[in-house]
C-alpha cells in the first residue's frame, strides 16, 4: 500500500511538472503556430535564475518568484527579437527557434560551465501521506503546478484576454478582423508560455541536476504529450501530459528507468500515427 | 524561362567543387587531408537531409539516426560481429549493408507514418526527432554496440572481396576515395531530382493535396525518398566510421542530426551541392575558429544559424546560386 501510494505520488509529480512545460508549449503552438523547440531551455533558465538569486545570497523562495519574471521577459525579448520575423514560415519556426536553443545553451554554458550544479531542497520534512512517508517538497511542486494550471485555465477561460486569445486560436484572420490586437496577443502570450517553463524549471530545480543539457530531457517529452492530447483545446496538453507521465514512471518503477522513456517515446509515437490529431480532438480545424 | 537542357548555376557549382577538391591535396598536409575526407563524410549526410527536406519537404529533425545505423552496420560487418558469420569481415558486405539497412528501416518508418491519414510537417518533425533520442539511448544501453563508448577499432576501407586485400589508409589515396564516394552519392541524389519522379517530388512538396487529385501516390512517393535519403545518409555513416576508427552513440543522436540541420540550412536546403558545402564549410571554419574562440564557436554558429533562417531561408550558398540563375534567366524552382 505504502509503495503503491508513493508511486502514484510520484507519477503526479512528474506530470504536473509535464502539465506545466505542455502548456507553455500548447499555448504558443496554438496560438502563434509557433513550434518553440528553445521551450527546454527556457525551462532550464528558469532553474538557472534561481540558482543565481541563491549564489547571490537571495532565499530560495525569492528566486522561486523571480523565475518565471526573468524568464518572461527572456520570453518578450525572444519574440521581438527571433519568433515574430518567422510568424507565417511555419517549418521555420522549428529552425529559428532551435538555434535559440543552442544559442541559450552555449550562453548558459559560457557563463555557469558546462558542469552540473545543484539547488539545496528548502523544505526538507516529510508528510504522511495515507500512511506513507512522503517528502514535503514534492508536494509543494504538486500544489505549485498545481495552481498555476487552474490559474492558466482560469486566465483563459474566464477573461477577456483569454477570450480573445481563444479567438485568436480558433480564426486568427477573423479574430484581427474583429478588432483583436493579434500582434499584442502574440507577445503576451510568448512571454506566458515562457514564464510558465521558468517556474517549471525553478519548482522543479532541488530534485534534479542543473546542466545546460537539461532542457531536452522535457522538451520532447513535453512536444509529445502535446501532440498526444491534440492541439485543439487545452485540455489536450493536460490529458497528454496525463499518459505520458504515468507510462514514464510506471515503467520506470515496475520494469526499469533505463526502458521507461524508450517504451514512452514508441507508444508516443504510436499514438500520434493512430490519432493525428489527438487524443482530446476538436472537429472542424485544420492543424 | 528556359526549361530542358540548360546548364544551371548548381551543375556549375558542383563541377566547380569537384575541380577544386581535386586539386586541393596540392596544397594540404596529411592532416589536413584526413580532415577534408571525413568532411566529405559530413557532406553527403547534408545532401541526403537536403534531399529530403530540400526536395521532399520532409523535415527531418533525426536524419543522424540512419547515419549512426550506417556507421554502425560498417563497424559490426568490418569488426566481425555478425551473430553467426564471425569470419565475414568484407567491407564490400559493409557498404551494402550500410545503405540498406538505414534504407529498410526508414521504409518501415514512413510506411508507417506517411500512410492513411498520415504525418505531415512539423508533426514529422518532432516524431523523427524522438527516434533520434531513442535510437541515441539503444546504442547507449545496448552491449552489442559496445555501449557508451560504441565499437572500437574499426578497420580502415578493404578492397579484399572478404578483407585481407588491399587496406585503403594511405591519406591521399584515402582522400581520394571518400571524394568519389562523396561524389558518387551527391551525384545521384541530384540526378534523381531531376528526374520525373524528383519533379513530382517537389510538386508534393509544394501542395501536397493538389498533387493527390493530379493522381500521385503522396505517401509512397515520401516513402521511398525518405528511404533513398536515409541510404545515403547511411553511406556517408559508413565512410564516416572507417576513417575516424569507432562508432559511438553521438553519431546516430540527436546532436549530430541537430549539427545536420545547421549545416543545410546555412549551405542551402534546395541545393544539393550548397548543402554539401555548407557542411565542409562549417566544418572547417571550426576547425580554425574553435581554438581562437573556444566555446564561443558554438554560441556563433548558433547566431548565425537564426540569423540565416531569418533573413536567408534558402541559406548562403543557395541564395547566391538563386541570384544567379534569377539573372541568367533559368527556371530552378
Amino acid at each position: 500500500m505504502q509503495e503503491f501510494v508513493i508511486t502514484i505520488l510520484d507519477a503526479s509529480n512528474y506530470t504536473l511538472i509535464l502539465v506545466l512545460v505542455a502548456l507553455g508549449l500548447a499555448i504558443i503552438f496554438g496560438l502563434m503556430n509557433v513550434i518553440n523547440m528553445a521551450h527546454g531551455e527556457l525551462l532550464m533558465l528558469g532553474a538557472y535564475v534561481l540558482l543565481t538569486v541563491q549564489q547571490l545570497g537571495g532565499s530560495f523562495w525569492l528566486g522561486l518568484i523571480a523565475a518565471p519574471i526573468v524568464v518572461g521577459l527572456v520570453g518578450l525579448v525572444i519574440e521581438e527579437l527571433v519568433i515574430r520575423w518567422v510568424y507565417r514560415r511555419f517549418l521555420d519556426t522549428i529552425l529559428a527557434t532551435w538555434g535559440l536553443s543552442l544559442v541559450i545553451k552555449q550562453a548558459i554554458t559560457l557563463y555557469f560551465g558546462p558542469a552540473s550544479h545543484s539547488v539545496d531542497v528548502p523544505l526538507t520534512g516529510t508528510v504522511n501521506v495515507l500512511g506513507a512517508q512522503y517528502p514535503a517538497y514534492r508536494l509543494f511542486i504538486m500544489a505549485v503546478s498545481i495552481v498555476a494550471v487552474l490559474v492558466t485555465l482560469r486566465l483563459f477561460f474566464k477573461t477577456r484576454f483569454g477570450l480573445a486569445a481563444r479567438g485568436v486560436i480558433a480564426n486568427r484572420d477573423m479574430a484581427a478582423c474583429l478588432g483583436i490586437n493579434t500582434r499584442r496577443l502574440d507577445r503576451y502570450t510568448f512571454a506566458y508560455g515562457a514564464a510558465l517553463a521558468g517556474l517549471a524549471g525553478a519548482v522543479m530545480s532541488p530534485l534534479i541536476s542543473l546542466d545546460p543539457q537539461m532542457g531536452l530531457g522535457f522538451l520532447v517529452p513535453a512536444f509529445l504529450a502535446v501532440l498526444i492530447g491534440g492541439l485543439g483545446s487545452l485540455m489536450g496538453p493536460v490529458a497528454g501530459s496525463l499518459a505520458v507521465g504515468a507510462t514514464d514512471n510506471l515503467t520506470a518503477t515496475l520494469y526499469s528507468p533505463v526502458w521507461a522513456q524508450l517504451v514512452v517515446f514508441v507508444m508516443a509515437i504510436v499514438v500520434i500515427r493512430i490519432f493525428p490529431r489527438g487524443l482530446v480532438a476538436r472537429r472542424g480545424r485544420e492543424s | 524561362m528556359k526549361r530542358g537542357r540548360v546548364i544551371t548555376t548548381e551543375d556549375a557549382l558542383s563541377v566547380l567543387a569537384l575541380i577544386v577538391f581535386l586539386a586541393l591535396p596540392l596544397g594540404a598536409d596529411d592532416y589536413a587531408l584526413g580532415e577534408y575526407a571525413k568532411f566529405f563524410a559530413y557532406g553527403l549526410l547534408a545532401a541526403s537531409l537536403a534531399f529530403v527536406w530540400g526536395h521532399c519537404g520532409l523535415l527531418c529533425l533525426g536524419q543522424a539516426v540512419f547515419f549512426g545505423i550506417g556507421g554502425y552496420a560498417m563497424s559490426i560487418v568490418t569488426l566481425g560481429k555478425i551473430p553467426g558469420a564471425p569470419t565475414l569481415l568484407s567491407s564490400w558486405l559493409g557498404l551494402v549493408l550500410a545503405v540498406a539497412v538505414p534504407a529498410l528501416f526508414a521504409n518501415l518508418l514512413g510506411r508507417f507514418l506517411f500512410y492513411g491519414q498520415g504525418l505531415r510537417g512539423a508533426f514529422f518533425g518532432i516524431v523523427t526527432l524522438a527516434v533520434a533520442v531513442i535510437a541515441e539511448r539503444l546504442a547507449v544501453n545496448w552491449p552489442y554496440l559496445g555501449g557508451l563508448n560504441g565499437l572500437m577499432n574499426v578497420p580502415p576501407p578493404n578492397l579484399g572481396l572478404n578483407a585481407g586485400g588491399h587496406e585503403i589508409f594511405e591519406p591521399l589515396e584515402l582522400y581520394f576515395t571518400m571524394l568519389g564516394l562523396a561524389a558518387l552519392g551527391v551525384l545521384l541524389l541530384s540526378a534523381l531530382a531531376r528526374s520525373r519522379y524528383g519533379v513530382a517530388l517537389k510538386a508534393l512538396r509544394d501542395n501536397e493535396t493538389r498533387a493527390q487529385f493530379l493522381g500521385f501516390d503522396t505517401a509512397a512517393y515520401k516513402t521511398t525518398a525518405f528511404s533513398i535519403g536515409a541510404g545515403i545518409a547511411g553511406l556517408a555513416g559508413a565512410l564516416f566510421v572507417t576513417q575516424f576508427g569507432f562508432a559511438s552513440p553521438k553519431l546516430i543522436g540527436f546532436g549530430l542530426s541537430a549539427e545536420a540541420l545547421i549545416w543545410v540550412a546555412v549551405g542551402g536546403r534546395a541545393v544539393l551541392i550548397a548543402a554539401f558545402l555548407g557542411a565542409f564549410a562549417v566544418r572547417s571554419v571550426e576547425g580554425i575558429l574553435s581554438e581562437a574562440l573556444g566555446a564561443y564557436w558554438l554560441l556563433a554558429l548558433g547566431v548565425l544559424f537564426i540569423l540565416t533562417v531569418l533573413v536567408f531561408p534558402r541559406g548562403l550558398i543557395g541564395e547566391i546560386v538563386h541570384q544567379i540563375d534569377r539573372r541568367r534567366g533559368v527556371d530552378t524552382a
